[in-house]
């Protein structure tokens, strides 16, 4: 076996090189994967990718015998800048997690439930996805491709086109709960996603509920460490005191759901006191072709005014503002689910925040918010053209259809997907599969549970077997993204074109496939004609990936690439001088013409959050993603789930003190749809009024034999959403609305 | 004289813990019964809303006089001629009087075989001229290892939440001063 523990025993001093079970991964290693390990023997460095989030932090492993041994970071890679975080670091233990899925399984107990055993029982590759396609195509012949529910990201490429070979409509992902309201907001008013942000650079760093480094994202929060190494100032407004708050200047513990009332404030003072970057702001945006209904929309947001709706003083909105215009570069991120984009009004917030970047004359310029500068990897749809898609026909189960500018964007809807099944379309949907996704994810999971049961067929395709695959009619072993081949583009900081190599570190384990192996052979059963090369073949995944390569100029072949595993073209930055907003005018816009005349906010209009505080539920309800975990994938990691277990009540020991509640002791949280219970963790760091719960935990499933029963979901709490509630509440960017919910809490 | 020690500069620490998961992983340390190398300890101080948070990455800290040994009734842990304090766990009976005596609670019982572990400061990569697996993976720079020579006159013995220093000589030190850089 000679693995690394007994070297590590021998290292030890020599004296300790006695007999002793192999430790930690090694053990799980030797339990339960050396069988499906092909031998290999002796010690490599290879280059990869992480996969646990979307920056992708380059990889420098090391493998040893056939097993993963050790990951570190990857010198030059502009992502992780040479450096992983403690999930990155952690990575093999998905891997080697003795819970995995293995092979593909049929459940033989019709009876659906998170406490009914499925009775898996192992079945063949080929079995699985005949019987998948089977019920794919008697569902499309019965009821119409909007009986088909599909909740997965839109890629990989080639699991995208066997959506749209067989007409997919109703494809669902989670990005409602994260950059949504961003993405829809950049498209109009700067033109792209401007991810990147360039904190280096920045002397000014305003941050509204953004907490990107207790997410522990090392994309952006080198960039923070840096810009404090720089002088910059960082001001924060958070409920809480985060590890964010920690690395600034300034913390103000805003009312949760009003950070719009004090960016509506800043920007107000920058407009009135004639504070904006003029230069900027007369040649590259439509201020001037507004300017009146601009200055006059804004008159009425004073920073007295935003005092009260806010509690952040007057004269600190003012002289932040005033800061703020003077000691710039200045920047204000937004993106991802933090605590201020996701409320009802995160859609006019992001709107807010892009303005005060805009005014800061800062867009594609150092020390702002920039557009990557990325290699363009062509898909499968450039590499193999496909015939003409058929037309998507049918009903909405997401009702997307009534937001517009979601709908134009493609991405979400989890808020309202299971209102869709249960209320708006009941026995629509006959087929879902679900990729990578469990009800955890979505608001109020409890609901999504009784969706699954009415959904006649239900396909899941993941790494572990998570509480949504227990309700699974058959269930498909993905790849862990240490066992994958892929090219990387950096898109999160990108001032120059970087692309880093995904690698098979070990092959994939047991009969672990990828989502594209999936959507190939479920194409090729059921769209054949979408899935052949011009010379008449069936798509070859390698195949495909060498071209993939070499159109990109990165190397002959992926193999030739992966030996390198770093491209980079160090090409100087130069700023945009046209910016590519929807609507063509080649300039920043501060008023959005194009929402106006579709019925949203042209200029970001206030809106108190959703649900505010009343007698019967006095408290704001906040919940976080700690930063050793990832969404709701990575608590049954045997090394992240030894650190971060479980989840708790987090409130300040005033409330505590009033509702009669000691450190520990159990608490019922309770809002309009649900309640958790789970042990009070008191903390001088939160609001009064606030109660703060860590997302991710809760799983029920008994095959996760380290989550599993751990923990309270934490969105049983917090309510799904009606498509028409949104769209009442002016949420036209369709935010999820994850932190609008309000509780009582009481002791037991 | 030790040769080796740490510089930790708590406030660059975003609490992501790559130097816990790098140490589980590279020392191969059994998961799933709490023991854990190192662990990144968040303190706070203050009363709402004048708080402050302290993250401190600790470890064993390889001490100059180091009470683990003095603990031990059968000699099972020693010091290497650099100053690295090793655990020989063939010698080891799992009576945890160092675990006891410790002020920085680095030696830890492992319930599966009965025997006490700790940070080996991964003298086995030390040895191959590579830095500890935590220190090599911190993303900021909070957590540094380096030679004592340039380490000891760094900085402070001691921050608020760390042991009297002057008990054990502990092979760690603190930067407090400025922003660290």
């Amino acid at each position: 076996m000679g693995l690394t523990r007994r070297d590590w025993l021998q290292w030890t001093g020599g004296a300790a090189a006695g007999v002793m079970a192999a430790g930690g991964l090694q053990a799980a290693f030797e339990e339960h994967f050396q069988a499906a390990t092909p031998a290999a023997a002796g010690e490599q460095t290879l280059i990869t990718s992480c996969g646990i989030c979307s920056p992708s932090c380059g990889i420098k492993a090391t493998v040893k015998d056939g097993a993963i041994r050790f990951l570190e970071g990857l010198e030059g890679d502009l992502s992780g800048n040479g450096h992983l975080c403690g999930k990155g670091a952690a990575g093999a233990a998905f891997t080697y997690d003795p819970d995995r899925l293995k092979y593909p399984m049929k459940r033989t107990n019709p009876k659906k439930g998170l406490d009914e055993d499925p009775g898996w029982v192992r079945i063949s590759w080929d079995e699985a996805l005949d019987t998948i396609a089977a019920k794919i195509k008697d569902a499309i012949t019965r009821y119409g491709q909007e009986s088909l529910l599909f909740v997965t990201l839109p890629s990989p490429d080639v699991w995208m086109r066997f959506m749209n070979a067989i007409g997919v409509i109703n494809r669902i992902d989670h990005i409602d709960e994260c950059f949504l309201t961003d993405r829809i907001i950049q498209r109009y008013t700067t033109g792209g996603k401007t991810w990147c942000n360039d904190f280096e650079n920045s002397k000014y760093i305003v941050l509204f509920g953004w907490d990107i480094l207790a997410k522990a994202k090392l994309v952006y929060a080198n960039g923070i460490v840096d810009a404090r190494d720089n002088g910059a100032k960082i001001v924060c407004f958070n409920p809480q005191y985060s590890a964010t708050a920690r690395f600034a200047d300034e913390w103000y513990p805003i009312k949760p759901g009003t950070d719009l009332a004090v960016a509506l404030a800043m920007i107000q003072v920058l407009l009135s006191e004639n504070l904006y970057n003029k230069e900027f702001v007369d040649a590259y945006t439509n201020f001037k072709d507004y300017e009146t209904k601009i200055r006059e929309h804004f008159a009425a947001y004073t920073p007295e005014w935003a005092e009260q709706e806010s509690e952040v003083p007057a004269d600190v909105i003012r002289r932040i503002a005033r800061e703020f215009a003077a000691n710039g570069p200045a920047i204000v991120p937004a993106h991802k689910k933090t605590l201020c984009a996701n409320y009802a009004n995160g859609s006019q917030l992001v709107h807010a925040i892009s303005i005060l970047n805009i005014l800061a004359g800062t867009i594609d310029r150092p020390g702002g918010r920039y557009f990557p500068r990325s290699v363009n990897i062509p898909g499968v749809d450039n590499i193999y053209p496909p015939p003409a898609y058929p037309p998507k026909q049918g009903r909405r189960i997401d009702g997307k259809e009534k937001l517009p500018f979601v709908l134009e964007d493609g991405g979400g809807m989890f808020s309202t997907l299971t209102d869709g099944i249960l209320n708006r379309y009941p026995g629509m949907i006959k087929f879902a599969f679900f990729n990578f996704y469990t009800a955890l994810g979505f608001p109020n999971p409890p609901q999504m549970f009784e969706a699954l049961k009415t959904i006649p067929f239900l396909a899941v395709m993941d790494i572990i077997p998570t509480d949504t695959a227990n309700f699974a009619d058959i269930v498909l072993p993905h790849v862990t993204y240490l066992e994958a081949n892929d090219l990387v583009a950096r898109d999160y900081k990108a001032k120059y074109p970087q692309v880093v190599v995904r690698q098979a570190l070990i092959p994939p384990m047991f009969e672990t496939k990828s989502i594209a192996y999936v959507g190939l052979e479920l194409g090729k059963r059921l769209a054949p004609d979408y899935f052949k090369t011009p010379a008449g073949e069936f798509i070859n995944l390698n195949t495909l990936l060498d071209e993939k390569t070499k159109r990109s100029g990165l190397g002959g072949s992926f193999a030739e690439f992966k030996a390198v595993g770093i491209y980079e073209n160090k090409q100087p930055f130069t700023p945009r001088t046209t910016f590519a907003t929807a609507g063509g005018s080649g300039k920043c816009q501060i008023y959005v013409p194009q929402f106006a005349e579709k019925g949203a906010d042209p200029l970001p209009v206030w809106r108190p959050k959703r649900d505010l505080p009343s007698p019967e539920y006095p408290y704001y309800y906040l919940t976080f993603i700690p930063a050793v975990h990832r969404r709701n994938t990575t608590e049954n990691n045997a090394i992240l789930h030894e650190m971060f277990p479980t989840n708790s009540a987090i409130i300040s020991t005033a409330l505590a003190a009033k509702l009669g509640i000691k450190e520990g002791q159990t608490v019922r949280i309770r809002s309009r749809v649900g309640a958790i219970e789970l042990p009070a963790h008191l903390t001088e760091t939160i609001r009064p009024d606030a109660v703060m719960v860590a997302h991710g935990f809760g799983h029920r499933s008994k095959f996760l034999t380290k989550a599993g029963g751990l923990g309270a979901r934490d969105g049983d709490v917090i309510p799904a959403q009606t498509i028409d509630e949104l769209v009442k509440a002016g949420n036209f960017a369709g935010a999820a609305c994850i932190m609008d919910a309000v509780v009582n809490i009481e002791p037991l | 004289m030790a040769k080796y020690g740490w510089l930790l500069d708590a406030k660059r620490c975003i609490e992501c813990r790559a130097c816990e998961s790098a140490c589980k992983q590279w020392n191969g340390v059994e998961t799933g019964i709490n023991v854990r190398y190192r662990r990144v300890n968040v303190s706070e101080s203050g009363k709402y809303p004048n708080v402050k948070t302290q993250a401190l990455s600790m470890a064993c800290n390889h001490c100059e006089n180091p009470w683990c040994i003095k603990a031990c009734p059968v000699k099972a842990i020693w010091r290497r001629d650099d100053g690295v304090v090793l655990i020989d766990r063939d010698r080891c009976v799992g009576c945890t009087m160092c675990a006891q005596l410790c002020p920085y609670g680095a030696p830890q019982f492992n319930i599966e075989v009965r025997k006490m572990e700790k940070c080996t400061m991964c003298v086995d990569r030390i040895d191959a001229g590579l830095q500890p697996a935590c220190a090599t993976l911190c993303p900021t720079g909070a957590l540094k290892w380096g030679k004592w020579d340039d380490i000891q006159n760094k900085g402070a013995a001691q921050v608020p939440g760390f042991a009297n220093p002057n008990q054990t000589k502990p092979n760690i030190r603190f930067v407090v001063s400025g922003w660290g850089k």
